[in-house]
């Protein structure tokens, strides 16, 4: 046991050491024994920068310094409040912040031939704090002053959309999250699920819960089946937030890299199943998650995932609309596509989701991924942890959609 | 007893910066060049053998220079002015089948290097990121120039499973990217406005210039067999990219995007090879751990080299007068 904590810390390290990939881990209380988790995130109110708030006329002193101001080839506008104000001129900074002159400055700095960001840059000294802070967050986002790790993922849009997945999982699906605090913090871990409800809306949820409830938690990297990557926008956007081709050459990279990986072995099969098949676990593929596990000495850690099979109830599909769209299914169910994209709200059910105790495979070794007989009966194993979950979840769940 | 190098392709960019660097390394006895016109001026021991690689004529010259090291510079990744396809095809095909053809008749030959590209793996919406070595023909090659890559890769196993004494290295590269460089990736990313595929931002994979070359060198320093890879690590977004450099995306609707970068090159907007479609869409990332360790040469990063490019590019980010790059795409 030890001698796996000590290659996980490795890989933490070796991570860390890589450098330009993740954002730097922020310091926390845990646990005397443990690294620092490569990607902890706070769930604190960052989401925040975006809004922007009512202009307030007076500001206290001690919010005065803002983040680095570009020493651009700046407008009239003086960019620096006096540092020790005495009584100050009430007149003065009244006219400083002006968000009514925003817009005028904005366009006026483009008229003279600077560029949006730039632009933005200095007519964002007219906004009062926040929004002057938002203004020179999208200007520096403009000027692509943001990181990516190599995986495309943007943990500064992450924190962005964060509240409307919050929304959701809060109001509009009340979601009970049981036992996130199983999932490992540190190391490679790949979290298996069952898959249901056309879109990978589960794959979200998971991922709140385990933000939101986990004690160090981290941002989990999810594989999507391909077809996704072949729509415009949606393809960037995935790729963002956490999302990767579903390959196993991706999921090997993921975890030798100790990040947490969530795979949804039914695939296609689960979210496109009908309705009348709700909680019936589908095959498993090819046992290929546990040959990838086992290969990467990664954990296994079950989820059952109960509420996903109501928000959108399939009755049937169109095999043409889905072949004239390249989709490996093209849905149809009470609202969609009859109230058309409308039709795509989902349905508020009540979820819950439990997180059962991880599998440690370091007992195998990686050359028991060349053993069928092994991958298949772990498998086997996962596939009936989830099932049983499943069921147990879906009586404690009670009513579907109160 | 110092090594003998024959580089091929010597008055191209990238067989007269090799040639540079491998003058100036003391345990490089001779350097041979060949090429149908003669390099630039300030190559000072190199000796230039004037011939034309298609020619069946190498099989008598190379033998005649007792090199054991072929460096394969010869390729062209992308149509030149001047050069079209088809020539295009016949250099990179028949031309290091000639190549080849001289090696077996050359004793001394015991390795031979050869510029390659990532092309082999091919830009797929379902492919994974940072391919290894091993994961090449994955999927069917769809482009001319990639399956002229594929064949030159095939001849090139073959000769090595012929000849198992010979260490035949295949370089992979990614597009390289540095303030000097000419390419039609280049000249794009210089326009003021740039077509990008509306709804797709591909992960891209740079090689700095100097790396490049670099590599090469490395690679005659300690060739190892097989194909490896060469890219700087990790990967940048397309839409990061040009917001570095200050460019403006223009989001073209997918079906019509083939066809506007064709009518965008009637209009003088430099013309990208047809690769360019599927790359601009998916893009491609490729694993470079191989280099690192093997070969021992670790390049800049991606994001380094992107940055340094756009400090350079010309001189201010943002809508900058732009009649510098007329005469960019010109020369």
């Amino acid at each position: 046991m030890a001698d796996r904590g000590e290659t996980q810390r490795e890989r933490a390290r070796r991570l860390r050491v890589a450098g330009d990939t993740d954002a730097p881990a922020r310091e926390r209380p845990r646990p005397d024994y443990m690294e620092p988790a490569i990607e902890i995130e706070t769930p604190e109110p960052e989401a925040v920068e975006i809004e922007v708030a009512p202009a307030e006329p007076e500001l206290e002193p001690g919010l005065e310094q803002e983040p680095e101001l570009e020493p651009e080839p700046a407008p009239e506008p003086p960019r620096r409040r006096p540092r020790i104000p005495p009584p100050p001129p009430p007149r003065r900074r009244r006219r400083m912040r002006n968000p009514v002159g925003f817009a005028p400055a904005l366009g006026g700095g483009i008229a003279r031939g600077l560029d949006l960001p730039a632009a933005l840059d200095a007519a964002a000294v007219l906004l009062p704090g926040p929004g002057r802070e938002t203004a020179e967050r999208i200007a520096g986002r403009l000027r692509g002053d943001y990181d990516q790790d190599e995986w495309g993922y943007d943990e500064e849009l992450v924190k962005l959309v964060r509240p409307f997945f919050e929304f959701m999982y809060e109001r509009w699906w009340r979601v009970d999250a049981v036992g996130v605090e199983r999932v490992p913090a540190v190391g490679p871990t790949m979290i298996v699920a069952n898959h249901a409800g056309v879109l990978p809306w589960d794959a979200t949820m998971m991922n709140v819960a385990i933000v939101m409830h986990h004690p160090q938690p981290r941002q989990p990297r999810f594989m999507v089946l391909d077809w996704a990557f072949r729509l415009p926008w949606v393809s960037s956007f995935m790729r963002r937030v956490g999302g990767v081709v579903a390959s196993p050459y991706n999921a090997i990279r993921l975890l030798d890299q100790g990040h947490l990986v969530m795979v949804f072995p039914e695939g296609a099969k689960g979210a496109g199943k009908p309705f009348s098949a709700r909680y019936r676990l589908q095959r498993f593929g090819r046992g290929g998650f546990v040959e990838i596990a086992l290969r990467t000495g990664a954990s296994i850690v079950p989820v059952a995932v109960v509420g996903s099979e109501e928000i959108y109830p399939k009755l049937g599909e169109s095999r043409l609309l889905a072949r004239l769209l390249g989709a490996p299914y093209f849905p149809i169910t009470p609202t969609f596509p009859a109230l058309g994209a409308l039709g795509a709200v989902p349905l508020p059910s009540k979820w819950r989701i439990e997180f059962c105790p991880p599998i440690d495979l370091s007992g195998y070794g990686p050359q028991a991924a060349e053993d069928r007989t092994v991958v298949f009966e772990l498998s086997e194993q996962v596939r009936d942890t989830i099932q049983q979950a499943l069921l147990d979840n879906l009586v404690k769940r009670g009513s579907a959609f109160i | 007893m110092g090594r003998r190098v024959l580089i091929t392709g010597v008055s191209g960019y990238w067989g007269s910066e090799l040639a540079r660097r491998l003058e100036r390394l003391p345990e490089i006895e001779y350097v041979a060049g060949l090429d149908v016109r003669p390099p630039a001026g300030d190559l000072r021991r190199t000796e230039f053998i004037r011939a034309d690689i298609r020619n069946p004529l190498v099989s008598k010259l190379i033998p005649a220079t007792e090199v054991d090291t072929v460096v394969h510079c010869d390729i062209l990744l992308a149509p030149e002015p001047g050069k079209g396809r088809r020539q295009l095809h016949d250099i990179n095909v028949i031309g290091s089948l000639q190549l080849l053809a001289a090696c077996e008749r050359a004793d001394s030959v015991e390795t031979i290097i050869v510029r390659g590209s990532a092309a082999i793996y091919g830009a797929e919406p379902s492919g994974p990121e940072f391919f290894r070595e091993e994961m090449a023909r994955h999927f069917p090659l769809r482009t001319r120039f990639q399956r002229d890559v594929g064949e030159l890769e095939s001849y090139f196993e073959n000769y090595a499973r012929r000849h198992v004494d010979v260490t035949a290295m295949m370089l992979r590269y990614q597009p390289s990217l540095s303030a000097t460089l000419e390419s039609p990736l280049t000249r794009y990313l210089r326009q003021p406005v740039v077509p990008v595929r509306m709804g797709f931002d591909p992960l891209l994979q740079f090689v700095h210039g100097d790396d490049a070359v670099a590599a090469l060198e490395a690679a005659v320093r300690r060739p190892v067999q097989g194909a490896v890879n060469v890219a700087g690590p990790g990967s940048i977004a397309l839409s990061r990219l040009l917001r570095l450099a200050g460019r403006i995306p223009v989001p073209v609707p997918g079906p019509l995007f083939g066809a506007t970068l064709g009518a965008a090159a009637q209009l003088g907007f430099p013309r990208l090879p047809p690769e360019a479609v599927p790359w601009l869409r998916n893009g491609v990332t490729i694993d470079v751990t191989r280099l690192i360790e093997e070969v021992g040469f670790t390049p800049r990063t991606t994001l380094e080299t992107v940055r340094e490019f756009v400090t350079h590019l010309d001189g201010r980010s943002g809508r900058g007068p732009s009649d510098d790059v007329v005469t960019v795409a010109v020369a």
